[in-house]
Order: C-alpha cells, then structure tokens, then sequence
C-alpha cells in the first residue's frame, strides 16, 4: 500500500463507517454500531501512527486527491498536506475518537439513538481529518463547516430537552459569525493572491507584506493585517475566543463523550491549528498577532474566573478548556506556534481525561451533573478518582505532568515576546495558573472528597446553605432571563423532574462504570503524564516543525529565547522539571490548590461570606460577565425587530399607511369583504410598480 | 396639409377627452359609451393615416363587437360603482402628483425629435393598405399571427374552463339524456271505467284510487 | 420579400407541443373520469417527444427561421430541454394533488402545454414581437390555472390580482419595446443590437434619452416577471393564494422562461446600452436581498416564506445579469437553473405533505417531520441547505458563482453585502430544519406518497447534493449555451 492511498483511506474509513452504521443502525444489531465505528477509527488511528512515523523522516507530501471544479483560473480541489503537523494532529484525532468511542458504549447503552451517536462522531471524525490534513483553504473551510454541524446535531442530539435545543440553536448562530469573518478572510486571499492552495499562497505571501487595501476610502489598511485579523475571527468562533466564545458553555448540553472529543480535544482547537498552519502570514503583521494574544489573555483569564463558581460538574470543565484555549491563543500571538500545537496536544490528552472522568462521576450519579450533591466518591470509584488526579494536576501544571512543560513554556513565551499586549498577557496567563489551581481543586475536592452529600434529603440542593445568597439571586433572574433556563441548577432541577434519571437516592451508593470506561480513562491518563516528558525537546527546540512553521526570529524572539533558554540553563525535560519547582507559576498554582483545599474542605463557610460580601461581583460572574443577556438583547431581537419593523414598515406601513391613509385599518377591518380588499390591494401594489418605474426613470434619465 | 393637421388635433382631443372620461364618469354605462367615442375617433385617426382596413377592423371588432358585448354584461350585473371607486378622491392627491411627475419626464424626453422613424412616403393612388397588410401578415409576421391564434384559443379554453361548470344546484338538463327518455319512462296509462250514470243516487268517490297520470 | 425560409424543422418542438395540446382537448371530450390517466401519459409523452427533437435537431451553430424572428441556438434548447425537465416533474408532483381538488380534467394538462408553448417561444424569440406573444401566452395560461380551482376563493383572488398586475407590466414591456422600436427602427433583436453599436445612429438623431425610457420600462417589465423589488408585490400573495400545485409551476418553470426573456432583451438586443441597465438591475439586486431575506424570518406561512425567499434569490440572479459579461450571464444562468430545482423540490414537498381538503402551507405542519418520515424530513433539510447555500449543496455553488462573477466585475463591495445577506438568509432557512427535527409534531397522520412521486422527489433533492459535488456538469453546460449564443467579444 503507497503512502498515497493509507492518506486517503485515514479519512475514509471513519466515514464508510458513518455511513453504514447511520443508513442501517437501525436494522442491524445494536452491537453492530460500535464494532463497524470502532474498527474505522481504529484502523484510521493504526494507519495515522504509520504516517507520523513516516513523516518523521520523509519530507513532506503534498498534492491533490481530487479536483472539485475548475472555474477560470481558480481551482476547487481536495488534497492532502501531510506533514509533520498535520500528521500530529491526525495521531491526536483519532486517538482521543477511539477512546471516545469505546467509553461511549458504556456511556450511551441505554440511550434511544445509540447507532445514531455512533454514526455521528465517527462523522465528525472524518470531518476533523478532512479539516487537518487540508492542503488548501477552501477544503479547510469545507472540514470546518462539516465539523460545526457535526457538533451542531450533536449538542442538540437529545432534541427533546428545550435546553438542548437552545444551546444548539446558540451554537449555530455564533459560529455563524465566526465563519463569517473565515470566509472573507478566504476572500481576501484569493481575491488578492489568486490561489488557494496553502503552499502558492505562503510562497506569495512575503510579497504583500507592505501591500495596503483601502476599506475606506483614504484610509490604507496592511492588507496582512486585515486578512490575518479576518482569519482570526474565523478560529475566534470555533475556538471560542471572547466573545464568540458564550456556545461552549451551552454546548454542554450535548453527551458527555461529545464535551470530551469535540468541545474539548478536537473540534475547538481547529482554530489554533488554524492559525499555526497560516503562520507564514500572521507572522507578516504584528497589529495581528497583538489583536491575537490579547484576545487569548482575555479569555484565558475571565474565563477562568467563570470557572470558579459553576456548580455543573461539565460547566466548570467547560470553562476550564475556555481558559486552556486562551492559553494557546497568547502562545500564538507571541509567535510560538509550536508551543501553541504543543499545548494543544498535551491538553487534548487531559481535557478528553477530565471530561471522561466527569462522565463516569454522571453515571456513577444517575445523571446527576450537581457538584453540591457529591463528595468522597474516591471511595466508590477508585479509578476515576485516580485518573481525574492525575488529568487535573496536568492541568494545573504540576512539574512532570504533561501540562506543565506546554504550559510552562507559554508562560515563558508570553513574558520573551515584545509585541503589544504581552506584558498584560504575561499578567493574564500568570493569574490564571493560580485561577486554574483553584477551580481544579475546587472540583476535585468537592466530588472526590469530604461528605457524602447526596446523602441528605433530595431536592435540599437548592438550599445548601453555602449557596442560599447565589440560589436566591438565581430565582430572581429566572423569570426575566431566557439564559438561565439552562444555568445548572435549573438544569439539574429540570433533569431530575423531567427525565427518567433521578440521580442517586440518599440509600444509594455510586458504581463505577465497567472497564469500557476505565479503559480510555487509564489509556488517556497514560499520555497526560508522560507526552510532555516524551515530546518538549523534539517539538519546541528540535526540528520537528521545521519548514512548517514560519517565525520572524528577528521580530518576534520569543521561542528563540525559549530555545537558548532550554539549551543553556535547562538542558534536559527532567531539568526543566527541577527547575519548575521554583519558579512563581508553581508557586501560584500551589497555592491555587491549597486555598482550594482550605474554602471547601477546611471551612467551608468562608466562600459563602465571600460571596454575600462582595455580592456584585459574584453577580457579575453569574451573568458571565452579561455577553449572553447582551447577544440576547442586541442581535438576537434586534434581527427579529429588523424583521418585523421592515415588514410592518415595508408591506404595511410604507405602501398602505404612508401613501393611502389608514388602509392598513382597513384591510384589517375589510378582511371578510374580499372584493373590496382585491381592489384595494391591487391599487397598492400597481402604484408601487408605478413609483418604481417613475424613480427609475428619473435616477437613470440623463437628459 | 393645414386640414389633415385640423382634423388630426380635433380627433385627438375628442380621444383624449373620451379617454378622461371613461375613467372619470360615474355611471359605467357612459364609460362604455365614451370608449366606444375613443375607438370612434381612433379610427378617425387611422383613416387619417391611410390605414382603412384597421380603421374599419377596429369599428367592426372593438365598437361592434366587444364593446357591444361589454356594454350587455355592464348593464345585466349590477355593479355598484360607487362601492369600487371609494377613496378614488383619497388616492388622486398622491396619484395624480407622481402621475404629473412621470408625463413631465416623459414630456421632456419625448418632445425633442430623438425617434429615427423616417418622413412617411405618399403612397401612389391604386396602392392598397389592406392587400399589404394581408401579404406581411401571412409572410413575415407569420409566427407571431398564428401566436395570436394560439393566445386566442387558449383564451376560449380559459374562460370555458373557469366558466362551464355543473354546480350541484343548477338545474341545467343533459341534451342527451333527455334525448334518450321513451315514453314508457315518463308516463303510465290507468285504465278508469268511465262513470255511468246512476240515477239519484250519489255515491261517494272512492279515496284510494289514483286518477289520471300520475 | 417573398423568399422568407420557413424552416420548420428549427420549431419542430414547439409544433409538436403545440398539436399535442390540442390533440388532448380533443380526446379529454371522449374520456372519462377513469380513462382520464391517459392524458396524463400522453402530456408525459409529448415533453419526451419535445426533448427528444430538440435534442437530435440540435447544433452548436445558430439557425435562423420565420423571417428571423424565431431563432434555435444552444441558449435556447438548452433552457428548454430544462423546461421540459421541469414541467415533467411538476406533472408528477402535480398529479395526486389536482386529483384530490378536482382539477385533474384536460383542461389543466392544455393549459399546462400552452403554457409551455409560451416558454418555449420566449427562449426562441428573435424579435421583441415574437418574446412578447410567447410572454402573452404564457401568461394568460398560468393567470387561468391560478384560478383553476374554481371554488377557492383564495385562488380566484389571486387570480385576479395576478392578471391585473401582470397586464399592468406587459404594458410596460410593451411601451419600452415600442420606445426602443422608435428609436432604432427594428424590432429585431440582433439589428436592435447592431443599431445601437452604429455611431451615425447615435450621432445623427440624439436618440439616447429614448433608448434610456425604452429600457427603464422594459426592465421593469422584465423586473415583474422575475419578482424583483419593487415590482415584487405580487409574489407572497400569488404564491400563497395558488393550489400550491400552480404555486410549484409559477416558482420554478416560469423563472427559466423570464430567464430567457432578461438574456433575449438585455443580454443580446440592449446589450449596447449595459451601462444604463446594471445600475437598475443592481438597486433591484440589493433591495431584492434585504426585503426578501428579512420579510421571510417574520413569516409562518411557508409558501409565502419561500415567495420571499424567492425574491431573494432574484436578488443574486440580477448580480450574476449586472456582471454584463459572458461570464456573469453563463454564472446567473447555473443560478436560475439551481434555483429551479430547489424550487421543485421545496414545493414538491409541501404538495407531498398536503392530503384531501389539507393544504400543508403552514410552516407549524413541518414540525417534527423526522419523526412522521425521516427520509422526506431528509430531502428537505438538504433542500434548505442548498436554499441558505451551504457547501457542498449546489446552491451553494449557485450563489458563489454569481458572486464570483460580480467580483469580477468590480461590485466588491455589493457582493460582501450579498453574503452577509445570505448569512442573514440561512437564519430561517435552518429554522425550518429546527422545525422539523427539534419539534414535537402536531399531525400524526402517516405520510403516503405514491411510489412515483416518492422516487423523482429523492432524485430530485439528491441531485442538489450530487450537482453540488460535481457542478462543473452543469457549469460547462451553461457556459456552453451562453458563449455559443451571444455573439459578442467579450
């Protein structure tokens, strides 16, 4: 088999499974849903290893597949980029979708539309493949809108609860935005470089460093500015950058298994792989890479911030990949792509393990998804308590684990890079390590350790004493705010009187699931201990993203500096390791964790004073800091107002009102007197095709 | 040419003033009669332009025929006409003003000479319009003739069509059927013994029996 | 004078579609209710019989015939044999339909095939004459088999103001014709076209001002046809007070033929004067895009919702026109013809899902359709993508096609508003996917179509998928037609 055709049946193998088990899942027997997909994602994760061996030493392959249609001097085709790049990310890919789908028997078995799910997310797998492995553009925005419905029919896979449907509905229309910006970003480039092939394009790209466009008239704009900021918009949706970023909280609502492969390790990276694979034009303009990490730091730090007080077991995971792809964000925006990728990888390792882990926790709770009912569950499911450990030390960035050396390093890129912005973002990132600790731990003690709460009498949540001040708050928002129809408690009230899922009566204690989930759990743990170990050193300072990724050394040093910095001092991983221990991010992490351990193992009560102290703050954060009630009542009624108001303004108004007086009363009054309403019309309509022509005739007469 | 002028500007304005009061009249019998006035002076104008046989086609077709026609159906319905001219005064302020507007525009554009149409030839005395009409009309503006025929006969299907119909209460008869009846359908013969006379004495009739057809 | 060629091989379709009606008036004298299927093969028959000619008549070149008033070019039998394509699947959608409301008589199939007659000769028409007694034709048909359903009030009121409207914009058409006839002398397309390239003509009269009102009225004659802003009102009304079985032939068909008449009129007689006519087909283009993509999110009616959507459509249609290149006209044509089949199929499934004395027009019937039949809910949600234009649908395809052309062009800044409109657009077009698989159904009657019209709609709703993937068929097929047939350097 060349290498040609194991490229091309990568992506094809999740998708004949897709297909077969979405046509005929339901004639066959259930079982067959899992062993068709599992065996496609499994040959397809096979197959992807080969090519990342392979491309370790070949030189990359790059040609066209198929070609789509010509059109003038443009060309639509689909091809395939792979390098080393892109062979990473279909290792990553289809690794977490393997595990995903093994864990997603024992998550989904009694669900209605099991082969449907399973159909699904192998679909996405293949969208996601399609989308990595692109050699041009316009295949990429094909990956990227297939991904985004695939998602899309995913957080809305259980159609029946409205919130699902909402949350579905959000989702959409935000990444429509972002597509948006993508798509004229895209534009942009084949407007001014002809091409749309990654490879033509970059060799163009120097060329247009200085070239201007005028968006206004007399006002020169770089053209690499506005096309890379265009592109950004586009990652900013998918990635949920602030402040496109209100649908991931929401796409909770979607299977756990989903949170885990899409809205954690997958999907929402797309847009930093985005930016990773542009960087021979991002590094062209510096307003750019500024606009790009301090959109990053923002959302790397208030997110985090939201993730604090989440009471959702999926929420505060939520937040906390928000805040891990704010992270990526500022790494790219200081130039250090690879330190971006790198992260990427280490956190799609532990995110996928922490959301995982989340899941088991809801099945060990009969779907209940509240973190106020939990507690000591360690003794109970002895393997998730473990790996989630583990997942949520590699998150904080405890030395060793895979997320401190990304992590690490995109701290230190943030404090090497001297563009505008780094100093804050160097701030942000620092904050946020404390931030990340706190919530981590927050969660981890909450669920894993202490009493076990959901012990005491049902229904008692809503009036836990440490949350009596936010339950009241809530009560008084629910009736005016459509947004917190989904908000947890209300969700998890929802959920226990709707569904058949009660979560675990007082007498009841929580199993951990069979080892289809503990499988991908101890599989993931595996890699968020060791990859960052393992792939620092050929990834940051080696030359495994030679002649992929572009960086200006001269204007933007900052993984130069890195790079002399691991060289000179460092020397080795385990070195860097050591020399964790000393610096401030441990120490901010440390104490993350132990002010964590001490608000809600040791005294509890503290956290409930702080929140009646300072109550607006917290009301801030409850609102997320208003971007949904905003989005709400700016642009999703201001387009239902537009719409009305034209049509009131145009059909009504305009032709009835404003030219023949109190008509529209009288169609409303003449409606059963049809022959009157016929000609009263029909004179409306004749003398708007009259006035028509008259402004015609006088706009266009040159006499 | 002083008197064709003369008579082509009296034509006109009787047009023009024919026109304004179809429009304009009230009652819809006299709109029918002063369209009849406008095809009138047409013709006039035609007749005035040498062009006999349309001048005599529009006399014959429109005032013989349609409008004849027109002028039954707007007598036998009883069209209010008040009712379908409410807000007639409401709309002509608006109306009337683009209306304005539009034939000064069109004024302005028109009443320089910009049209390429060349000065009309005298025809010589024996030429004959309706023979050459008849020769183009059947030779090169032979398509758009049987055209014509086409959107003639599909009007005859449209309106049978929408017109012919057996509505469950009408009380039309079938030709064929009653056509078809025989006599022994319709009538039954009842042998009665003629009466014979019983001297004074008065029976009375019997009930039950039936008399005559029935 | 007397040696005009009458070749008619050149309009053998038409004689045979036009003996074919008349033959089934005839024959519907002599059927009854249960022979009355017939008709209905032999109007099938006669749309294959059309193809069939047209198809072994044809050659790339350019035949004149009928004093060169009829002409049989690519342009022309290509956007036929899309009218007979179309024609016949309305006629199978059509069928269950009219059966049910008692319009399945002879008359409707006649109607139907002079309609097409019609048509037929606005591909064809080599002279303003000729166009305007095909759009004659065609009109009267289609203002009667609105009001076909006697009974419908509705219908008849449509009826009315369709008729009263539409004679308002022939008589547009007509006047600009006759200003245009004034001014050059001709009423021939190609002389029309080759006078106003003459400079003496120009020069020597001062005509320019009359060729400007000849155009301004015949495009907004052109501009009702099509049902583009502000001579859109007729639509919503029309559509939704139809049969929808007329709606399906005023929405999809009919478009093909005022197609035909925009390229005739503008692309090959007025072509001279494109300066003057892109500005107006450009502000009907906008206007058509804001008012027909906003007015249809506040709609519930789903016919009129696609009466908006409609007018939308037109909107990229006249971005592709205004282009005034061989390109753009080649990219509106693979618009209008993509926009026919999603037409088709959108209306084909409000016909499938509307029974007995039940029309499905609402847009609250559709809710929950995955669950009373996953595989129509299916069509349609392709059928709505390639409406919103999403890849790798072919509407999708459709409207980058025109916008590429109007890049081209030079209207930059037009076509970044045209895709934030169609952004716009997508919101109530996903509305309906939402309808139909987030929502709980209202109706539970189980959904029987016939085995016919069950198998032409998916291949009619898979083909949007298919031609998506593979458009440069159908491009390669319209270039062809538009570059044989203008002659014109570019």
């Amino acid at each position: 088999m060349t290498m040609q055709k194991i490229y091309l049946a990568i992506p094809l193998l999740p998708m004949f499974a897709a297909i077969i088990v979405g046509l005929f899942g339901k004639q066959l027997p259930r079982a067959t849903a899992h062993v068709v997909t599992i065996l496609g994602v499994g040959s397809s994760f096979v197959l992807s290893a080969i090519v990342l061996n392979d491309a370790m030493t070949a030189p990359a392959y790059n040609a066209t597949v198929y070609t789509w249609l010509k059109s003038g001097t443009l060309t639509f085709e689909v091809g395939f980029l792979v390098d080393r790049l892109s062979a990473m990310m279909m290792v990553v890919v289809t690794f977490v979708s393997l595990m995903v789908h093994i864990y997603t028997i024992g998550y989904m078995h009694e669900d209605k539309g099991y082969a449907r799910f399973f159909s699904y997310i192998s679909l996405f797998t293949f969208a996601m493949l399609m989308l990595v492995m692109s050699n041009n553009f316009m295949q990429l925005f094909f990956g990227w809108e297939a991904v985004g419905l695939v998602s899309y029919l995913l957080i809305g896979f259980w159609y029946t609860r409205p919130t699902a449907i909402y949350a579905n509905l959000k989702a959409f229309l935000v990444n429509r935005v972002g597509d948006l910006g993508l798509l004229l970003g895209i534009a942009m480039v084949l407007y001014y470089f002809g091409s749309l092939d990654y490879a033509t394009v970059f060799k163009l790209a120097p060329d247009f460093a200085a070239h201007t466009v005028y968006i206004f008239p007399h006002v020169p704009w770089s053209l690499m500015t506005v096309t890379c900021i265009l592109l950004f918009i586009g990652a900013m949706g998918k990635s949920a950058q602030v402040p496109l970023h209100v649908w991931l909280p929401d796409s909770m609502e979607g299977p756990t298994p989903i949170s885990a492969l899409i809205h954690a390790a997958t999907m929402v990276t797309a847009g930093i792989f985005m930016v990773a694979r542009m960087s021979p034009l991002f590094e062209l303009s510096n307003t750019a890479l500024s606009f790009v990490m301090i959109i990053g730091s923002i959302t790397a730090l208030f997110m985090g911030f939201l993730g604090i007080i989440q009471n959702d077991i999926k929420r505060v995971v939520a937040y906390s990949t928000l805040s891990q792809l704010g992270y990526m964000t500022v790494a790219l925006g200081a130039s250090a792509y690879s330190v971006a990728i790198f992260h990427l990888m280490t956190h799609a390792f532990f995110k996928a393990l922490l959301f995982l882990g989340a899941g088991s926790v809801i099945m060990g709770m009969h779907h209940d998804q509240d973190i106020r009912n939990m507690g000591n569950l360690k003794k109970y499911m002895p393997v998730t308590w473990i790996t989630s450990l583990i997942g949520s030390l590699a998150l904080i960035g405890t030395p060793f684990f895979a997320g401190f050396y990304s992590k690490d390093s995109i701290i230190e890129a943030a404090a090497a890079s001297n563009i505008t912005g780094s100093s804050f973002a160097y701030f942000a990132v620092l904050v946020g390590v404390f931030v990340t600790a706190f919530y981590s731990f927050r969660l981890y003690f909450l669920v894993f350790h202490g009493k076990e709460k959901w012990r005491e009498a049902k229904g008692d949540s809503h009036h836990h004493e440490s949350h009596k001040v936010d339950t009241h708050d809530e009560n008084n928002h629910s009736s005016t705010d459509a947004e917190r129809a989904h908000d947890s408690h209300d969700t998890s009230h929802e959920d226990s009187s709707h569904e058949e899922h009660h979560g675990l009566s007082p007498n009841d204690d929580p199993h951990e699931p069979g080892w289809v989930v503990k499988l991908p759990l101890i599989l993931l743990a595996i890699p968020s201990v060791l990859i960052g170990y393992l792939a620092i050193k050929p990834m940051l300072f080696g030359d495994f993203f030679k002649d992929i990724i572009f960086v200006n050394h001269e204007a933007h040093p900052a993984i130069e500096d890195l790079t002399h910095h691991f060289n000179t001092v460092l020397h080795t991983p385990a070195g860097m390791a050591l020399h964790g221990f000393m610096t401030l991010p441990f120490v901010l992490a440390a104490s993350g964790v132990l002010v964590a351990w001490f608000f809600y193992m040791k005294r509890p009560d503290i956290p409930a004073a702080i929140q009646h102290r300072f109550s607006l703050i917290n009301k801030v954060l409850e609102n997320k800091y208003g971007f949904d009630s905003f989005n709400e009542k700016v642009f999703a009624r201001g387009a239902l107002f537009i719409g009305n108001k034209l049509w009131q303004i145009g059909d009504v108004q305009l032709i009835d009102g404003a030219f023949v007086n109190g008509t529209a009363r009288l169609i409303g009054k003449l409606s059963g007197v049809i022959r009157k309403l016929q000609s009263g019309l029909i004179y409306h309509y004749a003398f708007a095709m009259i006035i028509g022509v008259f402004l015609f005739l006088t706009f266009f007469m040159k006499t | 040419m002083i008197f064709t002028d003369f008579v082509f500007y009296i034509l006109a304005s009787i047009l023009l003033f024919a026109g304004m009061r179809v429009i304009t009249s009230r009652n819809p019998v006299h709109s029918a009669l002063n369209l009849v006035l406008a095809f009138f002076t047409a013709a006039g104008i035609w007749v005035l332009l040498q062009a006999e046989f349309l001048a005599i086609a529009l006399l014959v077709v429109y005032v013989g025929a349609v409008m004849v026609l027109f002028l039954f159906v707007v007598m036998m319905l009883d069209i209010n006409l008040d009712k379908l001219r409410e807000g007639f005064w409401d709309y002509l302020p608006v109306a009337g003003f683009i209306g304005v507007l539009m034939a000064g525009e069109m004024v302005l554009i028109l009443g320089s000479n910009h049209f390429a149409i060349i000065t009309a030839v005298e025809k010589s005395a024996g030429y004959s319009n309706t023979a050459e009409l008849g020769h183009v009309m059947y030779t090169q503006y032979l398509l758009p003739f049987e055209l014509a025929s086409v959107v003639l006969l599909v009007a005859i299907i449209a309106a049978i069509a929408l017109t012919l119909r057996d509505r469950k209460e009408t009380k039309s008869i079938n030709p064929s059927q009653q056509v078809k009846v025989k006599r022994a359908d319709r009538i039954r013969i009842v042998k009665v013994k003629s009466e014979t006379e019983v001297a004074e004495v008065i029976e009375p009739a019997p009930t039950d029996k039936p008399r005559g057809i029935k | 004078m007397d040696n005009i060629q009458y070749d008619m091989i050149t309009a053998l379709p038409e004689i045979i579609v036009l003996s074919m009606a008349m033959f089934i008036l005839i024959l519907d004298l002599f059927l009854t209710d249960k022979t009355r299927f017939f008709i209905y093969v032999l109007a099938q028959f006669t749309l294959f019989a059309a193809a069939y000619f047209t198809l072994t008549t044809h050659t790339p070149s350019v035949g004149y015939s009928f004093s060169d008033m009829f002409v049989d070019d690519a342009l022309s039998d290509v956007l036929k044999l899309m009218m007979y394509l179309s024609t016949s699947l309305i006629l199978v959608y059509t069928r269950n339909y009219i059966k049910l409301r008692g319009m399945f008589r002879g008359e409707f199939y006649a109607l139907v095939l002079f309609a097409l007659l019609g048509m037929m000769i606005m591909a064809s028409g080599q002279s303003m004459l000729t166009i305007y007694m095909g759009l004659e034709l065609l009109s009267l048909c289609v203002y009667s088999l609105v009001a076909f359903d006697r009974d419908n009030v509705k219908a008849t009121e449509a009826a009315m103001k369709y008729f009263v409207l539409g004679a308002l914009a022939s008589g547009l058409l007509l006047y600009g014709m006759s200003m245009i006839y004034g001014a050059t002398g001709t009423l021939n397309i190609s002389q029309i076209a080759a006078a106003l390239i003459d400079p003496t003509l120009i020069q020597s009269t001062g005509s320019h001002p009359v060729l400007i009102l000849g155009v301004v009225f015949i495009v907004s004659g052109l501009a009702f046809k099509l049902g583009a802003v502000p001579f859109q009102m007729w639509v919503p009304d029309v559509y939704e007070g139809s049969p929808t079985a007329i709606t399906l032939f005023i929405g999809s068909v009919t478009k093909l033929s005022a197609f035909a008449m925009v390229i005739r009129l503008l692309a090959q007689g007025l072509q001279p004067l494109a300066l003057d006519w892109q500005g107006m087909l450009l502000i009907m283009a906008v206007c058509s895009m804001v008012i027909g993509n906003i007015t249809a999110i506040a709609q519930t009616n789903l016919k009129r919702m696609l009466a908006y959507s409609t007018i939308s459509h037109i909107g990229f249609l006249l971005f592709g026109l205004m282009s005034a290149s061989l390109n753009g006209y080649a990219s509106a044509m693979f618009y209008i013809a993509s926009y026919v089949i999603m037409s088709l199929a959108s209306f084909g499934i409000v016909l499938l899902l509307s029974r007995k004395d039940f029309e499905a027009d609402k847009l609250d019937d559709l809710k929950g359709l995955n669950q009373r039949n996953p595989w129509i809910a299916f069509l349609m949600l392709i059928v709505m993508f390639s409406m919103a234009g999403v890849p790798p649908t072919l509407g999708f395809y459709a409207k980058f096609t025109v916008l590429q052309a109007a890049v081209q062009a030079g209207f930059i800044w037009f076509v970044v508003f045209a895709v934030l409109m169609a952004a716009i657009g997508a919101f109530y077009y996903l509305r309906v996917v939402k309808l139909m698989y987030f929502d709980e159904p209202v109706d539970h009657t189980p959904i029987q179509p016939s085995a016919d019209m069950k198998i032409v709609l998916s291949i009619n709703a898979l083909a949007l998928l298919a031609l998506g993937l593979m458009p440069q068929s159908l491009m390669t097929l319209c270039a062809y037609a538009i570059t044989h047939s203008l002659q014109y350097p570019k």
